[in-house]
């Protein structure tokens, strides 16, 4: 009597679905479209023409800059003393461009002997994470995982 | 030379501009539709300023 056999792995070898070139130039845009979101906040979105949420993105992210440094948060320099200073220059930076913008608008440099000044830091480091947040949304977006 | 803007706000006032500003953002990020995202940003709005008056009021005994 025969039994059929009954292979546990296909016989003709794959290649991860990773991997295949096709997969290559979607990946790079949206890593493109992630970067240019984190450099401009809301342009990640404009460019997959998600109108609403590119404004959106762009004014809470710009208002959040601009209160936060006309109350003179702490805007973190790259030579951050210790992990928290270290910390906050990461959560800072994840404002793109709009984190020279607050440096631009803080002359006077920051003033945190007072709450307001502790208020606009975090006021700061909030418009950076909210702005990384829009664009891992931006590339999420773009592979077509989230709409 | 002249300096940028320049605000001078309450715990309050900070606390109301935090919530309002990172809820529209949430709002407009996580939902579709004018309907949907209005009610999360105002449902979202309240429970930062209710949590954030809650905790305020739970720390009151410890605060002198």
């Amino acid at each position: 009597m025969t039994t059929p056999s009954i292979s546990p792995r296909p016989t003709t070898p794959s290649a991860p679905s990773g991997s295949h070139p096709a997969n290559a130039k979607p990946e790079i845009l949206a890593l493109s479209v992630a970067v240019a979101g984190w450099l401009l906040p809301g342009l990640g979105h404009a460019l997959l023409k998600m109108w609403g949420r590119a404004a959106a993105c762009f004014f809470t992210v710009a208002t959040l800059v601009i209160v936060g440094a006309g109350m003179r948060g702490n805007v973190f320099p790259r030579s951050g003393e210790d992990a928290f200073a270290k910390l906050g220059y990461i959560a800072d930076m994840g404002a793109g461009t709009f984190y020279y913008l607050a440096r631009s608008l803080e002359r006077d440099g920051p003033d945190v002997s007072h709450a307001n000044g502790d208020y606009g830091t975090r006021l700061l480091a909030t418009a950076g994470v909210l702005n990384l947040l829009a664009a891992l949304h931006a590339y999420e977006a773009m592979r077509g995982r989230k709409a | 030379m002249s300096s940028g803007p320049e605000f001078d706000l309450s715990h309050l006032q900070a606390m109301v501009l935090f919530a309002l500003v990172v809820s529209i953002a949430f709002g407009f990020l996580s939902r579709r539709g004018a309907y949907k995202r209005a009610r999360y940003i105002l449902w979202s709005f309240f429970l930062f300023v209710m949590i954030g008056i809650g905790i305020g009021w739970l720390m009151y005994p410890f605060s002198r």
